[in-house]
Formats: structure tokens, C-alpha cells, sequence
């Protein structure tokens, strides 16, 4: 008969141990690159992630306790994002070219209201003010029109330039409706009078707010 | 062979794979982002970084990961215009690895290779210097990864047609926590 080696038997018990302790490290291991793909997996078809250091100990993105808000990939958003980013862009475009007429606007209109003013000056007075307000409510549209994105507070100088928008805005519907009046009563030989001896000084309220929303946001303060 | 031997060494041995890992979490950051513009110097900054390192054979892995949207500059507008400039709804996070050796924190500075994964895009920054203070079992680790717009295939965004410079180097101020 063979009798059994105590010796042997407690290495027989450590093998078992450790082998049984390495499978379930393996086990661990798998389970946690399964994991690692599996959280990577919402962001695969949009995001191009590079594989982990080859090692199973490196950390995952589980492990970060990051919420699934901060980590999910919305392309819906960025789509509105991009929409938004598009059409303030032209925005901003177009604000800077109405400033162009706007000031010429501005500087012919000392020479249109005076006592000695000619047709000429009149009617080229009229054409760039015309100008600036097609050009104004189209970068206007631009602004207004532009996706809102849900959950942002409104912080910083945008607040100022948006704050602006309540002088120049109504500013530019007034001062050519002035301005149609007062052009009427020049035409027709008359001194600029009544509410229409308000348009130098709407345009000019108007074309000041104009070039503060412009710099609000063009420069720091 | 030798039974005493082998039990002797199963003994000694089985410390070695039962040994926890040592590990690291990010308790505490600051990371500072930075764009020029003729008109405008501005920074973005985030506290909502999350990050562990797990230590094994000598050698830590470390992974941070910060929400883009979590940049704040102080102007909403601007925010907006970067999250979608570096397409943060698609890409929500960037995440930085880097493996560095476990006995790196005896030194003053330590050159990391980090893997950054940012706007769908993964670049590599080689031996980045970065500042390490021990403050008991806390390290803080302070540095400037040199990122660039490029990098992530970025197209610069612009103000009143002028586009921003391409440096966007980032300041990384961290404060890690040691776990046994």
C-alpha cells in the first residue's frame, strides 16, 4: 500500500490554491477588458478609440466612475452644435459688413439733413441706410434663428452684446421709419420737424449700441 | 527535488501574487487650457478630471479622463463654440494615459509619454516634463502638455476672421492620492 507523503500532500494543496487563485485572476481580467469594450462600445461607431496599454492592470474608463451623461456620445447635439456654430458665423460675418454701410451711413447723414443739402445727397443718404437695414435684419435672422442649446446660462461679455441688442434692435426700426418722414418733409421743401428731428440722434444712439455689441464680444473686458 | 525546497518557495512565492496592487486616485484638479487670438488671450479651465493609476511590477498605469464640456472660459458663447469645434458632443471626453515607473516619485521631475485621446483624434506627447511634490501620502504633480490644434485635427476656430494660434498648450495641476 502507498502511503501519502505529507509533504506532498500540502504541495498538492498550494498548487490547487494557486492555480485556483490564477484562473480567477484570469477571470477578472477578461471580464474587465469585456467591460473596458463594452463601455467604449456606444462611442465606437462615432469615436476612434485606441486600445488600452496592453496590459490588464491599466485602469478603464469604468473604473473612473465617470456618469453615463458625461461619457455617451450625442451626435444629435453636435449636429446642433455645428448647425448653431454655422449660423452665427455668418453672423458675425455679416455684422462686420454692415458696419461698412452703417458708418458711411452715419457720415452722409450730416450732409443730408442740413439746410443746404442737395437731392443727391438725399438719395445716397437713403440708399446706404437701406442697405444697412437689409444687411442688419439679415444678420439679425442669423442670430435669433440660431439652435438653442438646452442647459446652458448665458455668462459673460455674449451677456452685454445680447443686452445691446434691446437699443440697436428697435433703434433700426425707428431710425428709417424717422428717416422715411424726414425725407419726405425735405422733399417737399420743408425744415425736418415733429418726431422726424429725432432721426440724427436714433441713428446715432443706434450706430453707437451697433458698435458696442461688435466690440463686446471682439474684445476683452 | 527537494520538498522542503519547493514548499519554501510556493511560500515565498504565493505573497507575490496575492499582493494588492498599489493604487492611485486623482483627488484633486486643475486643468487650464489656453488660446491665443489677436484680440483675445483667453483659458478654459476644469475641476471635473477623474483619474486612477494601478501599480504592478514596478510600473503604474495611469488614466485620467475630463468632460470637454466641463472647460469653463467664463463666456457661455465661447464654451459653446469650443465643445463644438473640437466636437465634444460626438467625442464627450479626453482621456490621457501614461505609464510611468513606480519609483518615479523620488525624483523632483519625471518625462512622461502620454496618450492623449481627444475630438476623436489620438496623439502622443513624448518625455513631458512634469513637477512632482510628495505631501504625505499625497503627490501633486504639476506640468504643461504641449497640445496643439493640429494634433486632433482641429480646424481653428476664428473671431471676426481671424483664426486662433495652433499652440493650445494645456496646464495640468493634480493632486493624487495614494491607496494600498
Amino acid at each position: 500500500m502507498i502511503r501519502p507523503n505529507p509533504a506532498i500532500l500540502i504541495l498538492c494543496a498550494l498548487f490547487a490554491i494557486a492555480s485556483a487563485s490564477l484562473s480567477f485572476a484570469q477571470t477578472n481580467d477578461s471580464t474587465e477588458v469585456s467591460t473596458f469594450e463594452n463601455a467604449d462600445q456606444p462611442q465606437e461607431t462615432a469615436q476612434t478609440q485606441t486600445p488600452p496599454p496592453n496590459n490588464s492592470q491599466a485602469p478603464s474608463l469604468e473604473d473612473l466612475g465617470l456618469s453615463p451623461s458625461q461619457t455617451q456620445s450625442d451626435p444629435q447635439l453636435q449636429a446642433r452644435l455645428d448647425k448653431r456654430a454655422h449660423m452665427l458665423k455668418i453672423h458675425q460675418r455679416l455684422g462686420l459688413i454692415t458696419a461698412i454701410p452703417m458708418i458711411a451711413s452715419v457720415a452722409t447723414g450730416f450732409g443730408a439733413g442740413g439746410k443746404s443739402t442737395s437731392t443727391s445727397d438725399r438719395w445716397a443718404h437713403l440708399a446706404l441706410g437701406s442697405v444697412t437695414g437689409d444687411l442688419y435684419f439679415t444678420t439679425a435672422y442669423f442670430a435669433i434663428f440660431a439652435p438653442r442649446i438646452p442647459g446652458t446660462q448665458t455668462r459673460g461679455p455674449i451677456r452685454v452684446h445680447k443686452a445691446l441688442a434691446w437699443i440697436h434692435g428697435p433703434g433700426m426700426i425707428l431710425t428709417p421709419i424717422l428717416g422715411a418722414i424726414a425725407f419726405d418733409q425735405k422733399s417737399k421743401g420743408e425744415k425736418v420737424h415733429g418726431i422726424a428731428s429725432a432721426h440724427g440722434a436714433v441713428a446715432i444712439v443706434t450706430a453707437g449700441a451697433f458698435g458696442a455689441a461688435l466690440l463686446s464680444v471682439s474684445l476683452k473686458f | 527535488m527537494n520538498i522542503k525546497f519547493l514548499i519554501g518557495l510556493l511560500f515565498f512565492a504565493a505573497p507575490a501574487f496575492a499582493q494588492a496592487d498599489h493604487q492611485w486616485i486623482l483627488q484633486q484638479s486643475s486643468l487650464t487650457y489656453h488660446v491665443s487670438h489677436p484680440l483675445h488671450q483667453s483659458e478654459g479651465v476644469s475641476h471635473e478630471a477623474r483619474g486612477k493609476g494601478v501599480c504592478h511590477q514596478g510600473q503604474c498605469d495611469f488614466l485620467i479622463a475630463v468632460p470637454v464640456k466641463s472647460f469653463d472660459s467664463g463666456d457661455s458663447n465661447r464654451d459653446l463654440h469650443m465643445v463644438q469645434a473640437v466636437r465634444g458632443a460626438q467625442f464627450p471626453l479626453v482621456t490621457v494615459r501614461t505609464r510611468l515607473p513606480e519609483d518615479a516619485g523620488s525624483s523632483a521631475t519625471v518625462h512622461a509619454d502620454l496618450e492623449i485621446q481627444f475630438a476623436g483624434q489620438t496623439a502622443e506627447y513624448k518625455q513631458v516634463p512634469l513637477q512632482l511634490a510628495k505631501d504625505g501620502d499625497n503627490f501633486r504633480i504639476t506640468g504643461t502638455v504641449p497640445a496643439t490644434l493640429s494634433d486632433f485635427k482641429i480646424d481653428p476656430p476664428s473671431l471676426l476672421t481671424f483664426p486662433v494660434k495652433n499652440e493650445i498648450p494645456v496646464r495640468v495641476e493634480m493632486t493624487w492620492h495614494a491607496e494600498k
